[in-house]
């Protein structure tokens, strides 16, 4: 048997793979999954489970519920979001994030279950645990009377006492985020972009352990949002774990180590990306444009193999295949056996939106869209 | 950290443009305003002006009412006599430099005695006026006096001539049971009390401020205050600064507009100025609470809160005197209770009880009653925001 490493080793140890039998179950994170070097993995779900109870868990919600009268919120919520991951909470809107984030901040009640925080029970007079805490919510929260630099300091001020030092982490936290040329600005002088990041700014200059960003990015340009979702990487380099609720599945894709999609308060899927992705039927999809396609031409291309789904629309064929390779390869030999003509061809890997879908039956970006 | 806080609370709350105008420049407005409006209202005699009147005397008429109207005119001054022929006064009249016009008829001979009055049933003499009003009123007072006292002359002198000489004597002395005194240095003014309201008025516009700190305070009702409760720090570490910040920005406004008030404008608020700035103080910190508690209290959206807040301050107004000149005593008669806990008349009834008595009593049981109401918003609002959390944010 052969020991490989994989992924770095920051929260991802546990990622020691060896080559024997695999076990195939149903429960997310446990089907095949290819290792780095592209060969077939083998037992990574039974070293994973030992590794997860090893690893430190920095918020922990079990069997939570929240109701607002008849709608229930959170519906016998589980999660455990590990030290050093950045953990993604996905969900269209409504699904349960803002609640969920509210709940582990003890700022609401709720009907059952418990969420604890460093192993600690999250009460409103928890001061221990919510010192290690940063916060960067939804609503961007600051002070319209303060400049950029006196709203820093005094959010700054509220977890670090000692002059020097909250000093200097108010200038780190200017630099972080960019506002340097911005100190003596005041709030509604700044654009939507940099109000973000200003938000960020006073939640994570006390460089807390935890930090939970409800949404950073809503309304924000595609400059500043890369620039938050890099810095959000690099705070994480630092040692910062980070739950991030969004959603925007390209950004949660691109910087969350794991992932929850939630879905009316349930937790309707976890796990890494790969692991997510998985899970699904869906292994490539592919798209062409074809015209004038007879309803018997889109019966056949669906018996062809690895073929599950076939959707034609305004000249846009959409043919979804459950993995195996060269799809595309039978899909053109097909059109070209029967003289078919086709214009742009292009093939994608399932996302995110893909996995919300075929497990909830809805389109996440609808969901996003609509509000 | 207190002094942190503070810091930065007095320096959000000053640079709080709305805040400033509300109750720092409005207080100042109104005042000026009210200045204008009552003008010298410490100068009695400013108050009334004499009552222009002519006097058209038929040539042998009796001379008494024109010995009265030049009494009234040299020695009272009540009123200032012009006496000319008809037509002139008639003129005068129509021109409006009159407000009226007395015509004696010449009734029959006899001497200007008191024993001439005896033969005489009918004095002769009618008032003329434009229009109805104040002047014309006094004016007919003079007539219907003079001829009562004549009647009474009348009949003393066909009854018992010899009581006439003791009625004269009677009628020449002045008794009066009444008599105006001050408990302290001023004596009472209706108009100050319109003073009085307007700094109580001022006091309570600190609602506004306490308002605006439980909304930085409770996660429902601002991101901010969510942000804040979600902070490693004790809810009352962070919310004693803020409070005491908006109190001391608050007492700065109040002192400013009521320095204004006595300084430039000469509004004689007394000098007892140790009892009135803790007055003021008092009042200030009375405002703010009121509206931190109605902040925290329930469910209600800012919006309603703001507008509920802006009622309960113009309502206590109202009924301490702000618009209404004397709605206070009413107040105190019909509905004691109301007045006894209505904040704006404690603080109004306070500063007045200071200019007003010499003794301390009646201010120290508004004081006692101020502090009470304090302390219980207080006790209110800190049991209702400890441990709080939300059904809903």
């Amino acid at each position: 048997m052969t020991f490989v490493m994989a992924g770095n080793d920051r929260g991802h140890y546990c990622r020691q793979i060896f080559f024997g039998k695999i076990k195939k179950n149903k429960e997310p994170g446990s089907q095949d999954f290819p290792a780095v070097d592209g060969s077939r993995c083998w037992g990574i779900r039974v070293y994973r489970k030992e590794c997860l109870e090893m690893a430190k868990k920095v918020v922990e919600i079990e069997n939570l519920v929240k109701r607002y009268k008849e709608l229930i919120a959170l519906d016998h919520l589980n999660l455990a979001i590990e030290e050093g991951e950045v953990f993604g909470l996905l969900g269209p809107n409504g699904s349960g994030k803002t609640t969920a984030i509210n709940c582990i901040l003890a700022l609401l009640h709720f009907d059952k279950g418990s969420v604890k925080v460093f192993g600690e029970e999250m009460q409103p007079d928890s001061y221990g645990s919510k010192r290690q805490i940063g916060v960067v919510l939804q609503n961007v929260a600051v002070f319209e009377e303060l400049t950029v630099q006196e709203n820093i300091d005094y959010f700054c001020g509220l977890y670090v006492q000692e002059k020097q030092v909250r000093k200097q982490y108010v200038e780190e936290a200017i630099e972080f985020s960019g506002l340097e040329d911005f100190r003596k600005f005041y709030p509604k002088k700044l654009s939507g972009g940099l109000l973000r990041r200003l938000n960020i700014a006073c939640g994570i200059a006390h460089k807390p352990k935890l930090i939970i960003m409800d949404e950073p990015t809503v309304a924000v340009d595609p400059q500043s949002r890369n620039r938050i979702l890099e810095g959000i990487q690099k705070l994480n380099r630092d040692g910062a774990t980070i739950i991030y609720t969004s959603h925007y599945m390209e950004e949660v894709e691109q910087i969350c180590s794991r992932i929850a999609i939630l879905d009316k308060g349930r937790c309707v899927a976890s796990g890494t990306k790969e692991e997510l992705k998985s899970m699904i039927k869906m292994g490539e999809k592919i798209h062409m444009e074809a015209e004038g396609l007879a309803p018997y031409q889109i019966a056949e291309i669906k018996e062809l193999r690895h073929v599950y789904q076939v959707d034609y629309r305004d000249g846009m064929l959409e043919i979804r295949c459950s993995g195996g390779k060269h799809n595309l390869v039978h899909i053109l030999e097909y059109f070209g056996s029967r003289e078919i003509g086709f214009g742009r061809v292009y093939s994608e890997l399932p996302t995110l939106n893909d996995v919300f879908l075929e497990i909830t039956g809805k389109d996440l970006r609808d969901h996003a869209e609509v509000k | 950290m207190f002094f942190r806080l503070y810091r930065y609370g007095l320096i959000r709350s000053s640079r709080d443009r709305m805040m400033i105008f509300w109750n720092l420049i409005f207080p100042v407005i109104l005042g000026s305003l009210f200045h204008v409006a009552f003008g010298n209202y410490t100068d009695k005699e400013v108050l009334f002006h004499q009552v222009p009147v002519a006097y058209v005397q038929e040539e042998g008429a009796d001379g008494n009412f024109a010995l009265l109207l030049e009494a009234l005119e040299t020695e009272n001054g009540l009123i200032q006599v012009q006496k000319t022929s008809q037509e002139k006064a008639e003129k005068l009249l129509q021109e409006g430099e009159a407000e009226g016009i007395f015509f004696q008829k010449k009734t029959g001979a006899g001497e200007q005695s008191l024993e001439g009055l005896a033969g005489q049933e009918n004095s002769g003499i009618s008032l003329v006026v434009a229009e109805q009003g104040i002047n014309q009123t006094i004016l007919n007072s003079i007539l219907e006096q003079y001829e009562r006292t004549s009647a009474t002359f009348i009949a003393i002198g066909k009854e018992h001539p010899e009581g006439i000489q003791k009625a004269a004597e009677v009628l020449e002395g002045e008794y009066s049971y009444l008599k105006e005194g001050s408990l302290g240095d001023a004596a009472s003014n209706s108009i100050l009390d319109y003073f009085y309201s307007l700094i109580a008025m001022d006091c309570l516009m600190g609602a506004v401020m306490g308002l605006q700190c439980a909304v930085e305070f409770k996660a429902n009702l601002s991101a901010l205050a969510a942000r804040r409760m979600a902070a490693g720090v004790s809810r009352f570490r962070m919310l004693w600064p803020d409070l005491a910040a908006k109190v001391t920005l608050q007492f700065v406004y109040i002192i400013f507009s009521v320095s204004y008030l006595m300084f430039a404008l000469d509004v004689p608020l007394g000098d007892q100025w140790g009892f009135l700035l803790l007055t003021l103080f008092s009042g200030g910190v009375l405002g703010v609470f009121l509206g931190f508690f109605i902040g925290v209290c329930g469910k209600m959206p800012y919006q309603m809160k703001e507008a509920l807040c802006v009622t309960i301050m113009m309502v206590s107004s109202f009924f301490s005197g702000l618009m209404v000149s004397g709605i206070q005593r009413l107040i105190e008669r019909y509905v004691p209770v109301f007045a006894r806990i209505n904040p704006a008349s404690l603080i109004t009834k306070a500063c007045c009880s200071l200019n007003i008595y010499d003794t301390y009593g009646r201010y120290l049981e508004n004081m006692g009653i101020m502090l009470a109401l304090t302390a219980a918003l207080a006790a209110g609002s800190f049991l209702i925001v400890r441990r709080e959390r939300y059904a809903g944010i």
